[in-house]
Formats: structure tokens, sequence, C-alpha cells
């Protein structure tokens, strides 16, 4: 009824052959369906996947740890979080000249009348250049890139790249560095972490270094100021935690701004806190005195050295700013800052401890943080008689201020060498384990010393009220033309805070200061750093949780009774 | 049968080439096809000038649209060529198909000694205006011939075999330029009218288990399969391309950055070819892409489910192969992009750019369309009076 009614003459051949054709159709269409299901599988799972794409999207770099959030280059941060350098897509203006439509005349002068750092000949020039691109500004600001786009002109391409961004500007700017145009990294942290902020790997996670921006700025200002107070050249401070080494702040003056780091000068780039090298004076005193009591040699601050006016060593004589000419005690050299002093006692110690000692304390060598502007230290060749003199007094050896900060650190921790660091101390970034230097006793003994220096010596206007500072003094002449000027100077002060339990030393320095009305026309550390490390103390110590409190004091007795003046 | 004699005053009676064309042609097919072609061409303009520069430097300059204008050249010449070949009776197509399956077969045996390489295989033959791939012009003529074979089966050739001869001589030329991804799409045809044509299941579990060996042999022996797939599974070696090509389908989110607003598009190796639906999820977006992929399905199911109404074995073996081939090239090339098959050069069928595949796949609808014809008024249910006469 439904099919054609087969033929009733036919052969029972074809009969067969046509109920085989129809089985086989059956077959050919069943598979036929089963053909667009599994294509319609196929499809569904494409699209499957696309929703997924849509909904988690591209999985395929998080394989390689490149997300969305994953700047091209890694943050840098300070230890509470606040960014230093970070990496954003700033905007490009740039002119492709075959591809400028419009009147070329007419455009030179419109975008002389925006980007004025070109005139309007510069702009025709560069616009009928058979060049095929130039730049016209990098990291345009939005307002400028807006300005452009409103000139309509196709041949101008408007393009975003990633950047780096200081958010700071010029705060630590020698510690942070800067990267170069193609985005490597060129100076301070930015070359010394360039692998961890570059691998995919790491890059999410920020660099955290041990600066504080506030204790830093603190330290800049106050530096600035008396920089400028004083018209020195150059100015130099270094903040460190004393326990771990960390270095909370690390200014250099004059400053650079990252963000532009090639308009800064030469000097400007320089770091002078950890690359430069200075003969520092003074300030090298009481670790001959340290060196000297723990080799037994000052058994007390009340022993007693013959200190002449002059002291002739060689051919070499020694003079004083403030000679004695009778017998002092060992309290008093401090307090006065006597060359001669101090000579006599390096002497008693004699090159070799003293070489030894030095060593010990990283004096000699480059420091091993991880910046790479790490200053190679001057020191004699032969170590003389009177090489051991000056080196006792802090001449004739030339290191950077962190070296400087590093030794009063393991002067007063307890007498162990660390290595200073860049990066907060954590635990990802445990402290360096400490090495022994002084004996614990010599460096306890140190606290009363120091402490006395600047309530009774030639530190009195370090003090800053409450915060029991402790610390030296150092005025070295410069070597001009191999020959110490009496005009140029530099000037340092060691400061070491809270002193009955020391927590964290401040070295400032300050490249020729001249004398002003105020200083009486002195030019010595006590007048001008002292102030310095003053008001950076009174700045920083409540950031960093020292209460200021006046009933709290070392044990002064092992000094004070042997200064003459005190006496009455 | 007043509403058919009415119909017939419209031109029914029309019996020549054209006029038989239009009515028998499947409009659904070639609409959803011109589709796809508007589609492709759109997304060319908009591949366009991430090639361009990719080829552009130095001395050399590749204009922005060149991709584009050649395309349209393509195009208009493929489509003609196309629609000719629709108009072909059943008989004359396949006349053409056996002829062009010979010629198409020998050029492929000439791509060793005379073919140009590129990209470290031999695939090609330079014909001065342009390059040709011998296998993209023996696939659509090779499908044919294999269902010209299978429907053979009831004069008592042992179709099995030769089909399996005629694969194996192919596959053993493919592997030697090397072109894996080619070597796969004839096998898995192969197989797939295979079956159609009856074969038995078991054999046809066999023959998967003996791809898969095939598959993993390839993988010790062929580098590329090996760099591949292990880039593909254990995302070591060079990944860096693969990357590129998912950052640039999921930039553009669901509505995509817009029209020639595509940036990461410039990082594609090749982006008017292999990886252009990436480049229409960034610049369309993912829902886009989803359309397309869509279309695809589209056109398979429309094919197949036509040929239900189909009686004739020849035809819908024929039919059913092209539409295989067609769908079985789109499907890879789009898991290749949404990364969920190791990367293989395969282009995504009338989207990619491309002349001599824009030729062949030409030549391919042609034949579809030339086999899915039918008289729409003439189908298989009982409750129609059968028109023609036989």
């Amino acid at each position: 009824m439904n099919a054609p009614m087969p033929n009733l003459v036919a052969k029972p051949e074809r009969l067969r052959l046509v109920g085989q054709k129809r089985k086989l159709l059956a077959m050919m269409h069943q598979r036929l369906m089963l053909v667009l299901i599994l294509f319609a599988g196929a499809i569904l799972l494409v699209a499957g996947r696309i929703g997924w794409l849509a909904a988690f999207g591209d999985s395929s770099s998080e394989r390689a740890g490149v997300g969305a959030f994953v700047p091209a280059r890694g943050d840098i941060i300070d230890r509470e979080g606040e960014a230093l350098a970070r990496t954003i897509d700033a905007w490009s203006i740039a002119v492709q000249p075959p591809k400028v439509i419009g009147n070329k005349l007419d455009l030179a002068r419109k975008l002389a009348e925006i980007m004025p750092d070109r005139d309007e000949g510069q702009y025709y020039e560069l616009l009928s250049s058979d060049r095929n691109f130039i730049y016209l500004s990098r990291r345009a600001s939005p307002r400028l890139v807006e300005r452009v786009n409103a000139l309509g002109e196709p041949g101008i391409q408007l393009m975003r790249e990633p950047d780096r961004l200081y958010p700071q500007t010029a705060l630590a700017a020698h510690v942070i560095g800067y990267t170069d145009v193609d985005g490597n990294g060129v100076a301070g942290a930015e070359r010394a972490f360039d692998e961890w902020l570059t691998d995919p790997s790491r890059r999410a996670e920020p660099v955290q270094l041990s600066i504080s921006s506030r204790i830093q700025q603190a330290l800049k200002a106050e530096l600035a100021h008396a920089m400028e107070k004083y018209s020195a050249i150059g100015a130099a401070g270094v903040i460190m935690d004393i326990h771990t080494g960390e270095i909370l702040a690390m200014t250099s003056l004059p400053q650079l701004n990252p963000n532009v780091a090639g308009e800064g000068s030469a000097d400007a780039r320089f770091n002078r806190a950890s690359l430069g090298v200075y003969e520092l004076g003074s300030t090298f005193k009481p670790f001959t005195v340290a060196m000297a009591m723990d080799e037994g040699i000052v058994k007390s601050f009340s022993q007693m050295y013959p200190c002449p006016k002059k002291l002739t060593i060689g051919k070499r004589t020694i003079g004083d700013t403030h000679p004695f000419g009778r017998a002092c005690s060992v309290a008093e050299i401090m307090q006065e800052s006597s060359n001669v002093g101090t000579a006599q006692i390096a002497l008693q110690l004699g090159a070799k401890r003293q070489e030894e000692y030095l060593r010990k304390m990283g004096f000699l060598d480059r420091l091993g943080h991880e910046l790479p502007e790490r200053g190679r230290t001057l020191y004699p060749r032969d170590w003389s008689e009177i090489a051991t003199a000056t080196v006792g007094y802090g001449h004739g050896i030339a290191v950077t201020p962190l070296h400087l900060a590093t030794g009063y650190a393991t002067l007063l921790n307890g007498g162990l060498y660390r290595k200073p660091t860049i990066l907060k101390v954590g635990p990802g970034h445990p402290a360096a384990k400490g090495e022994r230097v002084f004996s614990e006793d010599t460096s306890y003994k140190m606290r009363a010393l120091l402490r006395m220096v600047v309530t009774h010596g030639t530190g009195r206007k370090a003090e800053a009220k409450g915060y029991r500072v402790g610390g030296k003094t150092g005025t070295a002449e410069k070597l001009v033309n191999g020959r110490y000027s009496r005009q140029l100077v530099v000037n340092s002060f060691a400061g070491v805070f809270p002193m009955d339990e020391p927590r964290y030393v401040a070295v400032v320095m300050l490249d020729e200061p001249k004398g002003t009305k105020e200083t009486f026309g002195f030019r010595t550390a006590g007048w001008n750093v002292a102030p310095v490390v003053s008001g950076t103390i009174s700045r920083i110590a409540p950031m960093l949780g020292v209460r200021p409190d006046e009933s709290r004091e070392p044990e002064l007795d092992s000094v004070l009774p042997y200064l003459y003046e005190n006496k009455d | 049968m007043k509403s058919f004699a009415d119909k017939a005053r419209y031109g029914r009676a029309d019996r020549s080439m054209m006029g038989r064309w239009f009515w028998e042609v499947d409009k659904v097919l070639l609409l959803m096809i011109a589709m796809l072609i508007g589609i492709g061409l759109i997304a060319v303009a908009a591949a366009s000038p991430a090639g361009a520069r990719r080829l552009s430097g130095g001395a050399v300059k590749v204009p922005e649209l060149y991709f584009f204008y050649r395309q349209i050249a393509w195009i208009t010449l493929s489509i003609p060529i196309m629609l000719f070949i629709s108009m072909m009776n059943r008989d004359m197509a396949r006349r053409l198909s056996l002829v062009g399956a010979g010629v198409a077969f020998v050029a492929l045996l000439l791509v060793p000694f005379i073919g140009s390489e590129t990209n470290g295989a031999q695939r090609w033959i330079d014909l001065g205006i342009s390059r040709f791939q011998p296998s993209e012009f023996l696939k659509p003529f090779y499908v044919v011939a294999l269902a010209w074979l299978f429907s053979l089966k009831d004069k008592g050739l042992p179709t099995g075999l030769i089909s399996a001869a005629m694969f194996g001589a192919v596959a053993v030329l493919l592997m030697a330029q090397p072109d894996f991804g080619s070597t796969i799409i004839f096998g898995a045809v192969w197989a797939g009218m295979f079956a159609l044509a009856g074969a038995n299941m078991r054999l046809l579990g066999a023959m998967g288990v003996a791809a898969l060996v095939g598959i993993i042999l390839a993988y010790f022996f062929y580098d590329v399969a090996q760099t591949r797939i292990d880039a593909f599974l254990f995302g070591e070696g060079d990944n860096f391309q693969t990357q590129n090509a998912m950052r640039t389908l999921t930039a553009g989110g669901l509505f995509g950055m817009g029209p020639g607003a595509g940036r990461f598009k410039f990082t594609l190796p090749e982006p008017h070819t292999d990886y252009i639906f990436s480049v229409i999820g960034e610049e369309f977006g993912l829902i886009a892409c989803l359309v397309i992929a869509l279309l695809y399905l589209g056109i398979m199911a429309r094919v197949l489910v036509r040929l239900l109404d189909e009686e004739d074995p020849f035809a819908i073996l024929a039919a059913s192969g092209l539409a295989m081939m067609f769908g079985l090239q789109a499907f890879i090339n789009m898991a290749v992009n949404v990364q969920i098959a190791p990367s293989k050069g395969m282009t995504l069928p009338f989207i990619s750019y491309g002349g001599s595949s824009m030729l062949a796949l030409s030549i391919m609808i042609g034949l579809l369309l030339a086999f899915t014809r039918a008289n729409p008024y003439l189908n298989r249910s009982p409750y129609v009076v059968k028109w023609s006469g036989s």
C-alpha cells in the first residue's frame, strides 16, 4: 500500500535486491544521523570551550603565570607596602609621515601649539621626512593625547606601551634606581632585582624593600635643609636597624627623579651613600677604642694617656682642634675628639690587629648588600706606623657612609657584624647570621661612651629630647690635589638611639659644607651635621615606635667621673 | 494539484540547466555558504593588516589590505566555478570528480619533485601566479571517487580493500610532505564513508584502534607531530604562539574590541589563515565565534538531514562525505584555536584567506550542491505521488 507494489512478474532475484537496497538505505540513514550527532557533539565541545573562555578568560596565560593583573615588570614596594615603582600603561604619540593626509604645514603648526617642545619648523621637517615612524612624545599625559587625537590626523599614531612609574618621584631614587627605555633595570634595586622583576613566575609578587617611605622622607628633608643652609655640594644619609642590618632609609643628595632619569646630571645619579667613599674622620675613633678594649689594652674609660699639643710620629705631626697639653682619660679623648689620644691607642693596638678588626667589620671590602652600587673602600697599602695612627682616627681610610652605619651597628648590637640588606627582613628573607667582632661587654660599654659625646662632648647638638641619642662627630678635611684642604671638609655624624637599648643607627654626611653666621663660621660636624641627626631622630623615632623618655639613660657612671670639666 | 499547476507556470517548465538548477538547488544551504563567505571576507579584512605587517619589513612593504583584495579576487573567480559545478547533473559531477581525482593525485605525486617548500613542509606546486596545493584539490574529488567506489559494492567488488588502498596511497604521499593534519582528515572521511557504506562495526572499531596506534607512531616518528603534541599536552616547549592565539581569542570578551581595533592579532604567526578564528574572537567577540561554529553545524545538519530523503547510495555517500570533509576541517581549525587540540596547519573553510583553498572549497561545495540537488516536491513520503514518470 505504501511502497510501490512490486511488479508481479519480477524475478525473485530482483526482489531480493530491492529488499537489500531498502535495508542498506535504512542503515545509511541511521548512520547519517550518527555522523550528525557526532559532529553536533564536536561543535558543542567547541561552543562549550568558547563559553568557558567567556566565563573564565584566558587559561593558557595562567599556566605561564601571566594573568590579567600581573604587570610586565614587577612592582617595588617599601616595607609598609607603599608603591615605589610600578608598571603602567602609558601613552605614546608617534607620527608616520607617509600616512599623513592633511596639510603638513597646518599640522606642524597645530602640533607646535599642542606640544611646544619643538617649533613649527621642526615639526614640518619631521612630517616631511621620509622616515616611516617617529615618536613625537612618549609617556604623554592623557590630556595631551586627547588633544592630539582631536586633530583627527590618521598619520598620527596613539599607542599604549608599558612604562615604569615612580609614584614617589625622587624619594629613595638611588635605592630604587631606574630602567632604561627598553625596561631593563640599570641602577639600584631595579637592576639588582631585574631577574626577579621580569621573571614571569615571580613578578606577580612585588619586591619589598627594607626602605620605609616615611623615614626616608624625614631623613631626606632634614638633609636637604642642611645641605642648602650650609651650601654643601652633596649630602648622604643612612638609617639602619642595627639588629637585622635592614636599611630603613638611604638618601643621597642631590637627587634625581627616576621618572626622567635621563635628565638627571651625573652627580645626581651618583649614590653618595653606598658608592661614594670618603675619609670620614673622627667617627672612626669609637672603633679604635672598642678594638683596644676588646684586646684588653684599654681597661676602662678612666685609663690615662699623655696628650701633648703635638704628637710626632715618624715624619708626620698630629694635632688637635682642642689641644689638651696634659694627660687625659679615654673618656676625655672621646669627649673632645682628640686625634693625639686616639693615635696613641691605635699605636698600642698595632697595625696587624687594627687591620684584622677592620676586615671583620667589612671596612676593607665592598659591602655585601644587594644594590649594584657598592663602593670599593680605600685603605693604606702598607700599614705603617703612621698609617695605623691616622686610620685610628679615620684618616687614610675611605669608606662609604653605608660602611660607617654598618660599623656602628656592629659596635652597638652586641658586637655582631651583619651584611646590610635592602630587602625587608621577614619569613622569606631572614636576617643574616651575625659574625662576632667585639665582645658583648665591649659593645655594652660603648653605649655610655657614645652617649657621653652627645651629653657632654662635641655632639651636643645631636641630642633629640627624650630619645637618648649617642654618637660621634667627624670632620675630615678633603684631599685636594694630594693635600688635605683646610677649606673643604666632609662632615659626618654617626648616631645611635635609644642609647639605653640601641636599635637604630643614623649616619649623616655633608660634603663640603660652608660656615655660616649661625655656626660662627665653624665648619665642624658638631655645628652642621649634628643638628640634622637631632632633627631626623625627633621625626623618625615616633614612627619607629621609640617612646621619648627622659628618665631612661644608659649607665654613665663609667664615663662621667673621668671628664675633667665635669669634675666640679 | 492545483497549486502544483500554478507553480509550474512560474518557470517549472523551464528545462534549461539554469532553470532546473534554480528549482532544485538547496537554497538554504546556498544561503548558509554565502553567509560563511561574507563572514570570511570581513574576517580576512580584519586579519589582513596583521598578516601583511608580519610579511612586511625592510624593503618589502605589503599593503595592509593586500590579503583582503586578493581574497576578493579569488572569490570572484571561485563563486562562478562553484555555481557552475553545482549545475552539473550527477553523472557529469561524477565524471568530473574521477578525472579530477586522477589529475590531483598525479599532482600530489609530483609534489616531492617539483614542489616548493614553506615552513619545513613541501606541499605546494608553484604555478607562477599562485601556488596550489594538490592535496586541497584532491579532497573533493577523492570523496566523490570513494563514494562511487562504495556504490559499486553490489557489483561484487572488494570495495573496502580498494578504498583502503586509495587512502593508503594518499596517506603515504601526504606524510612524505609531511602533512599530518590532512592525513587525519582524509583518513577520518574515508572511515566515515566506509561506515556509511555499510562497514561492519567491529571492523570500524579495529580501524579506530589502528588510527590511535598510527597517531602514537606519528608522535614517535614525526618531529613536528611530537613537538606539537608535547606542547599541547604538557605545555612545554615553545608554546609562545598558542599563548598569543589564546590571548587574541579572549582579548575581545563577548562582544569584541570592534573591527580594526584588535591589538593582539599582530602577535599571531598566521593571523589570516590558521588563526583567523582568534582574530574574529578579538575583534568581533566570542559570540561571533559561537555563531560561526553554529553555522558550520547548521550546514552539516542541513546536508545530513536532507540526505534522509535521498535514495541513491552514491549521492548519499558523496554528499555526506563532502560535508564531513568540510565540517571536520572546520572543527579541527576551531578546536586548535580554542585549544582543545594541538596546533596543525589547517584553514577554516571559506573564512581563512587562501587562493587555492578557496578554489578547492568552491569545487567541494559545488559538488555538494550538485549532489544535494533535489526536486523540492519529490520526497519519499508515501503520501505524495511520485512525480517523475520513471
